[in-house]
């Protein structure tokens, strides 16, 4: 005896056993999160559920009125696994993990692996689940180490939230398997989709949405992520607004800095300064070697210009539908900024500089 | 390369007659060119976007209405072109096979 869902696809109604569904479903989701990135792909993607439609209502007229998950096996057989669709999309990204692997060869046992919030074994956000899975540590062991580290520093508190918010959730078999390391080939991601779809048959009762019942904690935490990735994005817009003249004219003045300081040394850069601001007293920077005024400029430059930067491409992006940055690029930027904070905090605090202006 | 003899071949049989999607798969897999159908929508949905096929509805016996593509004038000409094509590159091979 199997428990039968009623479910509308291609526009006709089908019954259909819950194992079948969760099967259909997932291979389903996984079409569609490749043919996103296609122009045309909802409508190619309602073709194709339109012929899957299509194949059932034939079956339905041969009498049979339930589609059990034989049937959608044999659909998936038919239209093709998801693999083969992509196979350039999986090519490029075994090619990607191989890259990684030859890179971090030194480095050991991790292979190729990516860093994804994991949703399989999540307590608040996955990222502890996550990191285990990613640095092949027992993800209890992760968590146990996280608590400790919070009840001694709030960093860490801080450091998970950011994460949360950043690192994305590995969604598709091919992502999980590169959270594991496994390389992304076809037998594997045969079996995530066949584990994730054993799992599901075994615990039918508790995976009523096809997704763990999650207890009040987690739903709190994962609306007030919710709450906070959206605000934060309100934010980031409107600053961007109101702050992209500010900082295209900052901008602008370091780069004029930098464009003195090579061109007429230090006494050039100290008159444009008192030129520019005669208020403050310019001449401590005479002090400064032009070595450091210039890791000092770039970096200030960079400080400013690389927030800036990604603000206008999220603009860009929120309004022309450009390609998010990738992740690789996010990473590079965000240790490039930290990078030039360092050196900005370190050329102030060696020459005395906000001793000098602001606590006397 | 056999992506795009896919489409070749595609543009090839609507040349003749408007096709369903299915009779499309048929066709193609008695020529043996693709094994499975969901290779064929993305295909369909790439040359309908560059203007190459265009597509109108009919109602099946079954009752659902189907899409059925067939060529542009654009689509026409592409496909001349691709004849045209094609066979310098069939010369190409022949003489280089001829060469060993």
């Amino acid at each position: 005896m199997k428990k039968t869902l009623t479910v509308n696809l291609g526009g006709s109604v089908f019954h259909i056993d819950e194992d079948a569904y969760l099967l259909l479903e997932k291979y389903l989701s996984n079409l569609r999160i490749h043919f996103e990135k296609e122009d045309g792909g909802e409508e190619t993607l309602g073709d194709m559920e339109q012929r899957i439609s299509e194949i059932f209502s034939e079956k339905n007229r041969a009498g049979f009125n339930v589609i059990t998950i034989e049937d959608v096996e044999n659909i998936i057989q038919r239209m093709g696994k998801v693999e083969d669709l992509f196979e350039n999309d999986f090519r490029t990204n075994k090619k990607s993990s191989r890259e990684e692997r030859s890179q971090s060869s030194h480095g050991g046992e991790r292979i190729g692996r990516k860093f994804f919030r994991n949703p399989d074994d999540k307590m608040l956000g996955g990222v502890c689940g996550g990191l285990a899975a990613f640095m092949g540590w027992d993800p209890t062991a992760v968590r146990l180490l996280t608590f400790l580290l919070a009840c001694f520093g709030g960093v860490v508190v801080f450091i998970y939230l950011v994460l949360w918010l950043i690192v994305p959730l590995a969604q598709t078999a091919a992502e999980r398997l590169q959270m594991c390391g496994e390389s992304v080939t076809i037998e594997n991601i045969g079996k995530t989709v066949t584990d994730g779809f054993e799992r599901f048959s075994h615990q039918v009762n508790e995976y009523v949405n096809s997704d763990k019942p999650r207890t009040m904690l987690q739903k709190f935490a994962d609306i007030i992520v919710g709450i906070l990735g959206a605000l934060l994005k309100v934010a980031a817009v409107f600053l961007g607004i109101i702050l992209l003249p500010a900082l295209v004219g900052i901008l602008l003045a370091f780069v004029c800095v930098v464009i003195g300081l090579i061109f007429g040394g230090v006494g050039g850069i100290v008159s444009f300064l008192g030129w520019l601001l005669p208020s403050m007293d310019w001449n401590i920077i005479s002090s400064v070697s032009p070595f450091e005024m210039s890791i000092g400029g770039i970096s200030l430059i960079m400080l400013f210009a690389i927030p800036l930067l990604t603000m206008i491409y999220g603009l860009l992006c929120g309004i022309f539908k450009y390609k998010p940055l990738a992740n690789e690029l996010k990473w590079l930027l965000v240790i490039l900024w930290l990078m030039a904070f360092v050196c900005i905090i370190y050329c102030s605090v060696s020459h005395g500089w906000w001793r000098h202006h602001w606590m006397i | 390369m056999k992506k795009g003899i896919l489409e070749y071949c595609i543009l090839l049989l609507l040349k003749e007659e408007t096709a369903y999607a299915s009779d499309l798969i048929q066709k193609l897999q008695e020529a043996k060119l693709i094994v499975v159908e969901g290779t064929l929508y993305p295909l369909l949905t790439r040359l309908k976007n560059s203007n190459l096929l265009e597509y109108c509805w009919k109602e099946s016996t079954l009752g659902s209405s189907r899409k059925y593509y067939k060529l542009t004038e654009k689509g026409e000409a592409f496909l001349g072109e691709l004849n045209n094509s094609w066979l310098e590159l069939c010369e190409t091979i022949e003489h280089i096979k001829k060469q060993n």
